[in-house]
């Protein structure tokens, strides 16, 4: 029996839908959350194929007027591109704002709704809790214009968290930007959202959901809430994930997985991840490996690290393989090894580089990997401490 | 009611504690690694502690008023950052609790959190040498 815990914090406060035929509908719902003028924020890709003019229509057919769409969203979305996106929701006069597209175009749409409220630039709200609040900041927070966010990927789970990650381009650094009132109001999960994703994006953002709801159940910071949201994601992951990838036609697996990657990333609202997100961060700023590609290749390796910390880790690790269907008896080393085999295995039927030396990390790259994995926030909540040794292990096995 | 009267036992014992790893052999050179200035904020009672920690310069701690300009602002109640340094605090876990709140790349900081751990023994016998077991009290 577990003993109750001296504190933990769980945040769910997004109103999520899920179904098929919701995109027509977008104006109704988000209608619901005091929307009138919209700015849709979205990148060109997705505008191209044709997904936005459905949202469009959505909109109109609530009754809801779309004020403009600003498509300048890169992959990597940066503070300029913010603040345009900003400017644009002042000059067409827009109430609301409206994410259609994946981690960088929801984020985006985050910290916009961030200066569209308070002004100044992207980076002046750079850190964690720090917008204006009542009573000398110790009050509830000011609230912004309603988000809502249609994900186009099913992996980040920004559209049900509450930071944004943004690229300053002058400074060559991600700066992230974390607050209660940056919870999206509505997140609209229609899997016609990712019909068109490529099966390769499917494969990666899909592990990276697998990433964050197995280190979220096994964090240190694990919790009952947490841990319920994990466990059903795995379940959907392991249902799902290689379905969608296989078959982009498949429009159940399609949609199980933008609920999984829903309910995957609910863990970290109580900060609970680990030292896999650790490693992929610095190997994403140095050497521009794909989020979702560097978790699938971390992953594995740390799991087998993890696993031989204690007991209990191993025990939590027991629970996952029990979820994935996967014979994870025995000790420490035993159960770590039959779960990280199983991830290779899933991550080989996917299609995704399994070595970080396939993703341009060379061996000389370990020195500053290892001292920002060190550094990152992840790793102080990862159930087995890592010293600079052990991650230069780690990157040395997933090189 | 807060563990410390007013922000001079604040300075007495945290503001000690960061002078003191600021000259340390060990421990100043690899703090000054992060190479930045940081702010802390103190609540209950109003307080603040300016640390300077930049690479292959001397650290430098203000107390108080100060003319350093801080690249990161760390602000919380005296009480967690007492907490915090008995080892009873997990930064990750306050920062999402709203217990801490950080403006500025908090990543700079995040990376020092290991490094304090060998800290909160020293803070503790700090503590007792000065008469003031009470504090160790929570």
């Amino acid at each position: 029996m577990s003993a109750f815990p001296d504190f933990y914090q769980f945040l769910a406060p997004t109103r999520v839908i899920a179904g098929r035929g919701l995109i027509e509908g977008t104006g109704f719902e988000f209608a619901k959350e005091g929307a009138h003028r919209v700015l849709l924020i979205t990148d060109e890709v997705i505008r191209a194929t044709g997904l936005v003019d459905a949202v469009v229509a959505g909109l109109q057919d609530g009754g809801v007027e779309p004020a403009a769409i600003f498509d300048g969203v890169p992959p990597d979305s940066d503070a300029e591109v913010v603040k345009a996106a900003a400017d644009h929701a002042h000059a067409e006069g827009a109430d609301a704002i409206l994410a259609v597209g994946g981690g960088s175009v929801m984020d985006t749409a985050k910290l916009a709704a961030v200066i569209y409220a308070h002004g100044g630039e992207p980076r002046d709200w750079e850190g964690y809790f720090g917008l204006p609040r009542a009573d000398d900041g110790m009050g509830p927070p000011a609230p912004l214009p309603p988000l809502a966010c249609i994900p186009t990927t099913a992996g980040t789970g920004s559209e049900v968290s509450f930071a944004a990650v943004i690229k300053d381009r002058d400074e060559h650094l991600k700066f992230q930007v974390a607050d209660f009132p940056m919870f999206p109001r509505l997140a609209i999960l229609d899997p016609e959202s990712t019909a068109t994703l490529p099966p390769a994006i499917a494969a990666a953002t899909g592990m990276d959901a697998m990433t964050h709801a197995i280190e979220g159940y096994v964090s240190s910071e694990a919790n009952p809430h947490a841990s319920a949201y994990a466990l059903q994601a795995l379940r959907l992951i392991g249902a799902n994930l290689e379905r969608a990838v296989a078959d982009p036609g498949d429009e159940d697996a399609r949609g199980n997985m933008l609920i999984a990657a829903d309910l995957a990333i609910m863990p970290t609202s109580s900060g609970a991840i680990g030292i896999a997100h650790s490693m992929s961060h610095p190997a994403g700023a140095h050497f521009d490996v794909p989020h979702g590609v560097a978790n699938a290749i971390n992953l594995p390796w740390v799991i087998e690290f993890n696993a031989l910390g204690a007991e209990e880790i191993a025990e939590r690790y027991r629970d996952v393989g029990d979820v994935l269907g996967v014979d994870a008896r025995g000790d420490g080393a035993t159960v770590g090894h039959a779960l990280a085999e199983h991830v290779r295995g899933v991550v080989g039927r996917l299609g995704l580089p399994t070595r970080l030396s396939e993703v341009g990390v060379p061996e000389s790259g370990i020195p500053v990997l290892v001292e920002g994995a060190m550094g990152d926030g992840c790793t102080l909540v990862n159930p087995r401490e890592p010293t600079e040794e052990d991650f230069a292990g780690l990157y040395a096995k997933a090189l | 009611m807060a563990y410390f009267r007013d922000d001079q036992e604040v300075y007495a014992f945290i503001g000690r504690l960061f002078r003191e790893l600021a000259d340390d052999d060990e421990l100043g050179p690899k703090f000054r690694k992060a190479n930045t200035i940081v702010q802390y904020q103190y609540r209950n009672p109003d307080s603040q502690i300016t640390v300077k920690m930049l690479d292959g310069q001397d650290g430098e701690v203000d107390v108080g008023a100060t003319d350093m300009e801080p690249e990161v602002v760390m602000s919380m109640d005296a009480d967690t950052a007492h907490r915090f340094w008995l080892g009873k605090v997990n930064v990750t876990v306050a920062l999402a609790r709203g217990q801490m709140k950080a403006k500025g790349p908090v990543a700079k900081i995040l990376k020092l959190v290991p490094l304090t751990k060998p800290v909160f023994p020293r803070y503790k016998a700090m503590l007792e040498q000065a008469g003031r077991s009470d504090l160790l009290e929570i």
